[in-house]
């Protein structure tokens, strides 16, 4: 990247808002940093602590779900992109995002589409039925918990999307939750 | 029987028992990756402590943040209190939490509606 395309970069992220922002293989201590920068921030920012627990929640997560997807791809890297940005109207809005076979995209943003159709009383029941199913070890429906988790912390429906790269079936799947 | 004493660390809360007393601490945030592992000790702890002892088991705690596969596992402990507490031993939780984030004591509630034992929701200033 040349200077003046980093200068462009930075207006974005400062047009946005952006508080924080990540792309590129993780590790599980970078996630650790990343989450208390994050946590730093929001108390320096004076959030409410719910808000601010809200907003770590839903960044741990979405970053665990993509390394757990990882994980059972063997897949060492286990690359995401990460912003954490104000939002419009106050509050914050989590957006993470990684690569996935198109196939596993569908399913997502399937399963997101029908959570954010729910309200905060379904979700609680769909919440406390996924808990007590029990742990499939290898499954790739583990990522069920964490997003009822997410909608119901979200204060708005969550949004997802699917963006398809290349020919190898291959999608990047992003998720955008405000807080 | 071998008590747990480990110290918490940025994703770990600190997690103490003490057979003799019938005590189980835990507290601190709970985020780890693999849940199962920090938490099978435990698990393994409270089930050999129930089998072994008559005696009650208290556990005191001031959990804050738990991912989800901590609150997974979190159930499980409670579910094997529960069933003791069907059998008619003495079990009971005490959960403290600090009153200005409402989300950890919102949490521990909900926990708590799926208990019949004594479960106490102790909110501080």
């Amino acid at each position: 990247m040349n200077a003046s395309d980093l200068y462009a970069l930075r207006e974005r992220f400062n047009q946005d808002r952006t508080l924080l922002c990540f792309n590129g293989p993780t590790s599980r201590s970078l996630i650790e940093e990343i989450g208390k920068a994050l946590k730093n921030y929001l108390e320096a920012e004076h959030a409410h602590p719910a808000e601010a627990m809200d907003v770590f929640s839903v960044y741990i997560e979405m970053i665990q779900n993509i390394r757990q997807y990882a994980l059972q791809r063997d897949d060492a890297e286990a690359a995401a992109t990460v912003v954490i940005a104000r939002g419009d109207s106050g509050g914050y809005v989590v957006s993470v995002g990684n690569l996935v076979d198109a196939a596993d995209g569908d399913r997502l943003v399937a399963m997101i589409e029908r959570l954010a159709g729910l309200d905060k009383a379904a979700l609680k029941a769909e919440y406390k039925t996924q808990l007590r199913k029990p742990r499939t070890p290898g499954s790739a429906s583990g990522a069920g918990l964490g997003l009822i988790d997410i909608a119901r912390r979200a204060r708005e429906p969550l949004q997802a999307s699917l963006s398809p790269q290349g020919e190898d079936g291959r999608a990047f799947f992003s998720l955008s939750v405000a807080i | 029987m071998n008590d747990l004493n480990l110290p918490g660390t940025q994703s770990t809360p600190s997690i103490f028992t003490d057979a003799r007393a019938g005590l189980l601490k835990m507290g601190g945030d709970s985020y780890p990756e693999n849940s199962f592992e920090l938490f099978g000790p435990v698990l393994e702890w409270v089930e050999a402590y129930l089998q072994q002892s008559s005696a009650p088991l208290r556990l005191e705690l001031e959990l804050l943040y738990l991912n989800t596969s901590s609150i997974k596992a979190v159930m499980e402990i409670f579910d094997l209190l529960e069933a003791a507490h069907a059998e008619g031993r003495d079990v009971s939780v005490e959960w403290y939490y600090d009153r200005r984030n409402e989300r950890v004591g919102e949490l521990a509630e909900e926990f708590k509606e799926d208990c019949t034992f004594p479960f106490a929701v102790i909110g501080r200033e």
